[in-house]
């Protein structure tokens, strides 16, 4: 079955896994041995635990029929769990001929073991029986919560049906957070896909390296990357996202004449101002891939560091300002302080008659601030919305003509969900509210009616 | 060296390797039964001459097996039904009996069991119209259609042998109709049924009503675990010895050259014997005397066996144990960035200045004064960099989703739930209004490990500066 030996051409095409696909190989054997009834493939994200076993069985079984591979994400009830499932142990596809149907409808687990034991046992007369089967499910940790049964009972599956099956779990989380209170599930045996270590991730990378570059400049840019990113970040997905971003601007002075190869701290030195204003942008996805590639070949063609790093801040900007009425920044600004102000002291900063600066020196006086459970750092506070309205009417210059467009405004606040709404959703009187909206949001809004919020905001740093 | 002397092995001997192999992975994965039942033989003898009784003799049956998960109940059962199959066989009565097998965990409602219980005994008929009625009348119905289909025999009905799975958990259905069905016609004799439960509970009996409970003979087989240590390691060696060619019969007609035979056993036998490896087997005995999980340190050492290298391999089976004693808490987050470290460590310190549930905010809070208080102090900065919020929230995610971080639910819900920790999970990374309505920063959470752990955490990474190793020591 196995001409080539699979072992270590796996190993060539994931750098750093031998081990694990060495384990992988020996439980897989041969296509009649007795697998383990549970397998845990356990690791960090971006390990390879999916990729490297998605490849292993492509190459151990080339029908497609001995294993099936179901994302518990993607299958989000038990029903299409069993059917796509038993789809792929079938050889079935669902297709315009047979109308998309399944090869069975599976409801419970009942049916499911049903349809795998008439499927595996009476079916091919017992001759399937003794092939082993397996059933990857990958984020494994979703079946928790598909009912206590579920996860117990599939790691049962070749007890309960008399089939040789193994089920193959693959998850981020740790095998003793799954353990079912109950204890009837046996503890499957433990593959752990550890962390890459640096040089197997910069091995991995330079799988990525574009054609016509040299590997070498390629790979000492890549370790420049992981050394500033690795200590936030050791996803490695993350890291090749930003390198695919990243490289094409670093060698672009090659090209353009600017500077060789050979000068590699004066080629960081001329990107160095974009990369860092970028770089945490990319990573968060401010900027996305599209936007990124469109937009960086003017920013940099430019070369004014100043000017590139004005540019890259604007191609994130836009997303962040909301686009609100004038009244209803004021709203939202009034929430915001509802939200966050203890009410006790809303008479010295709002009341028309004294100047809130000189009462907020006394309040100063009065309260430990910056305390480890400030209104900041807890989060919004239900407020009710006659307060928050007396705030709004204090705090904005001019006299407001209509309540009722204010009474709109309100509704389509919420329904935006920049305020969320805290009283029970059927009564109409005495609605509470809290402000969804973060500090940093709020301060480029009053900026833009030019409110200085933060002589009002209490407690804040 | 084996691999060397596997050389002068005949060529015949790889068929022997790879059935050697085959049945020694289908034992330790609980496929193939173990050739002898150590320290079994009093409850096998009970639950043999219980079933025997029903299908030679019409008796209506009832009985609990009741033993701790590990403790063997299943291979009680399977090897009594074999016992029971060959007996009749040797006496020659060829009356058919019918096994019904039930298991709570699949059946988990008595309409589905009812279904499956006739699709069992093969009746086809379609049983919609029959399921509108109660549930006795129902199983009476399928009981009798069996009469029917029999009704050539000397005896009325065969006998059924209802073996129920994880008991416990089929009391749990409302009502307990398939359970007060099954004991009533046991007792009254209408139909020779065994009911034979099979539970780890040992409070079993406090789960049945009363009206079950009188039906029920009240005769409970305990399964113990092993007394002794010695009993326990001769487990692992009767799942891991190759038998002699002589009393194989019944093993898959397996038979094997002696020397094979001999050197394989005496292998075994060494790596029992070895300092590690029975150090180990002391301790699953001592912690838990689980077979299974003693049975599982072999598998990958018996999935290694090949024709180059014939025999188990030491190191294989100390590879495996080294992997069931590792904590995989630890391998998992060990790996963490140094971000991820710093918020644990400003989580721990937040737990000694008392707090018990804090959220991003307090956590980042405690990060940033931490930072600007040791930059103020050493003035040289360069390395340690303090990262915005988005960037520290990105990576407090991560740790969310290893669940080193936990949020905390609103108690009592969650504990009767037995999904609830996912639940909440899912909640704090999707943001969906269930539960927690306040953004995700201000979600309070818990970490999930000890201050000592995280101390214990810094001491195996190099990459650590020496202010963050100090402040983790606080």
């Amino acid at each position: 079955m196995m001409t080539t030996d699979p072992n270590s051409r796996l190993s060539v095409q994931f750098p750093g896994r031998g081990e694990q696909i060495d384990q992988l190989l020996a439980f897989l054997g041969q296509p009649t041995d007795s697998s383990p009834p549970g397998i845990f493939v356990y690791g960090p994200t971006a390990t390879g635990k999916t990729a490297v076993i998605r490849e292993l069985f492509a190459q151990y079984d080339s029908t497609g029929q001995q294993y099936a591979l179901v994302n518990c994400i993607e299958c989000f009830t038990p029903r299409l769990l069993f059917e796509r499932t038993l789809n792929a142990w079938a050889g079935h596809t669902p297709n315009v001929s047979n109308k998309y149907a399944n090869y069975v409808r599976c409801e419970n687990l009942v049916d499911f073991i049903n349809c795998v034991r008439d499927l595996l046992v009476v079916a091919s007369g017992g001759q399937r029986a003794d092939t082993t089967h397996y059933l990857v499910l990958d984020q494994a940790e979703r079946l928790r919560d598909r009912g206590p049964m579920l996860l117990t009972s599939l790691l049962r599956l070749s007890e309960l049906t008399g089939a040789n099956i193994a089920v193959i779990l693959i998850s981020n989380v740790v095998w003793d957070k799954f353990r079912p209170r109950h204890g009837g599930a046996p503890d499957p045996i433990p593959i752990y896909f550890s962390a890459y270590t640096k040089s197997q991730i910069l091995d991995i990378v330079a799988k990525d390296c574009p054609q016509d570059e040299p590997q070498a400049f390629f790979l000492t840019f890549v370790d420049a990357i992981y050394e500033v990113f690795h200590r936030n970040c050791v996803d490695l997905n993350e890291l090749r996202h930003l390198v695919a971003m990243l490289y094409p601007k670093f060698v672009q002075p090659v090209f353009e004449k600017q500077a060789t190869r050979n000068e590699f701290a004066r080629l960081f030195k001329l990107c160095q101002p974009y990369f860092s204003a970028a770089s945490e942008r990319l990573y968060l996805r401010e900027i996305s891939t599209s936007e990124w590639q469109k937009n960086s070949a003017v920013a940099s063609a430019k070369n004014d560091p100043d000017d590139v790093t004005l540019s890259i801040y604007q191609m994130a900007e836009d997303a962040e300002t909301l686009d609100l009425p004038y009244y209803t920044k004021f709203l939202l600004i009034a929430a915001f302080l509802a939200s966050y102000n203890p009410a006790r002291l809303d008479a010295q900063y709002f009341s028309r008659s004294k100047g809130p600066s000189k009462r907020r020196k006394g309040a100063k006086a009065d309260d430990a601030l910056g305390g480890k459970d400030r209104q900041q750092l807890l989060g919004p506070k239900a407020f009710a919305i006659e307060r928050m309205l007396a705030i709004f009417y204090s705090i904005i210059a001019e006299p407001v003509d209509s309540s009722v467009d204010v009474q709109i405004q309100i509704a389509s606040l919420v329904t935006l969900r920049l305020l969320t709404k805290a009283s029970s959703g059927d009564r109409l009187d005495g609605i509470k509210c809290k402000c969804n909206v973060s500090l940093e949001a709020i301060r480029a809004i009053s900026r833009s009616v030019k409110f200085d919020i933060d002589r009002f905001l209490y407690d804040f740093t | 060296m084996p691999a060397r002397k596997s050389l002068s092995l005949q060529k015949e001997t790889a068929v022997d390797i790879n059935k050697a192999r085959q049945l020694v992975l289908g034992r330790l994965c609980g496929r193939v039964a173990l050739p002898e039942l150590i320290g079994l033989a009093s409850p096998l003898d009970a639950v043999f001459s219980l079933l025997y009784r029903t299908v030679s003799n019409d008796e209506g049956n009832s009985a609990l097996l009741i033993g701790p998960r590990g403790s063997g109940k299943s291979s009680v059962i399977s090897k009594a039904l074999s016992l029971v199959a060959e007996k009749r066989k040797r006496e020659n009565i060829t009356s058919k009996y019918h096994i019904v097998r039930l298991s709570g965990f699949i059946h988990t409602n008595d309409k589905i069991a009812l279904r499956d219980i006739a699709r069992q005994l093969l009746i086809e008929q379609d049983l919609e119209n029959i399921l509108i009625g109660s549930f006795a009348d129902a199983f009476t119905y399928i009981l009798n259609l069996l009469r029917v289909a029999s009704v050539e025999g000397e005896y009325g009905q065969p006998p059924v042998l209802f073996i129920l799975e994880e008991f416990d958990l089929l009391a749990q259905h409302p009502k307990q109709s398939l359970l007060y069905t099954l004991f009533d016609i046991a007792q009254s004799q209408q139909t020779p049924i065994a009911v034979l439960g099979v539970t780890a509970r040992i409070d079993v009996m406090d789960l049945l009503e009363k009206r079950v409970k009188s039906r029920f003979s009240h005769r409970q087989i305990h399964v113990h675990y092993m007394q002794s240590l010695d009993d326990f390691t001769s487990i692992a060696r009767a799942a891991l010895h190759l038998p002699l060619s002589d009393n194989i019969n019944n093993d898959n007609n397996a038979t094997f050259s002696e020397i094979y035979v001999s050197r394989f056993n005496s292998r075994v036998d060494e790596i029992l014997a070895t300092e590690s490896v029975a150090a180990y087997i002391a301790t699953v005995f001592d912690l838990g005397k689980d077979v299974r999980q003693l049975l599982r340190a072999f598998v990958l050492a018996a999935s290694h066996i090949t024709i180059e290298q014939p025999l188990l391999q030491l190191t294989d089976a100390e590879a495996s144990i080294a992997k069931e004693e590792a904590s995989a808490k630890f391998q998992v987050i060990s790996t963490i960035s140094l971000l991820e470290l710093c918020l644990i460590i400003s989580m721990k310190s937040l737990v000694q200045g008392g707090s018990s549930k804090y959220n991003f905010e307090m956590v980042y809070n405690e990060y940033k004064t931490f930072m600007s208080r040791h930059l103020m102090a050493a003035a040289t900065g360069g390395t340690m960099k303090v990262y915005k919020k988005p960037i520290a929230l990105k990576a407090f995610e991560a740790l969310v989703e290893l669940e080193v971080v936990r949020p905390v639910t609103t108690a009592v819900s969650a504990e009767s739930n037995a999904g609830g920790g996912a639940f909440s999970r899912n909640d704090m990374l999707a943001g969906s209004t269930q539960g927690a309505r306040a953004p995700k920063e201000y979600r309070m959470v818990q970490i999930m490990l000890e201050p000592g752990q995280i101390v214990e955490l810094m001491a195996n990474r190099i990459d650590v500066p020496m202010v963050i190793r100090r402040w983790a020591q606080q």
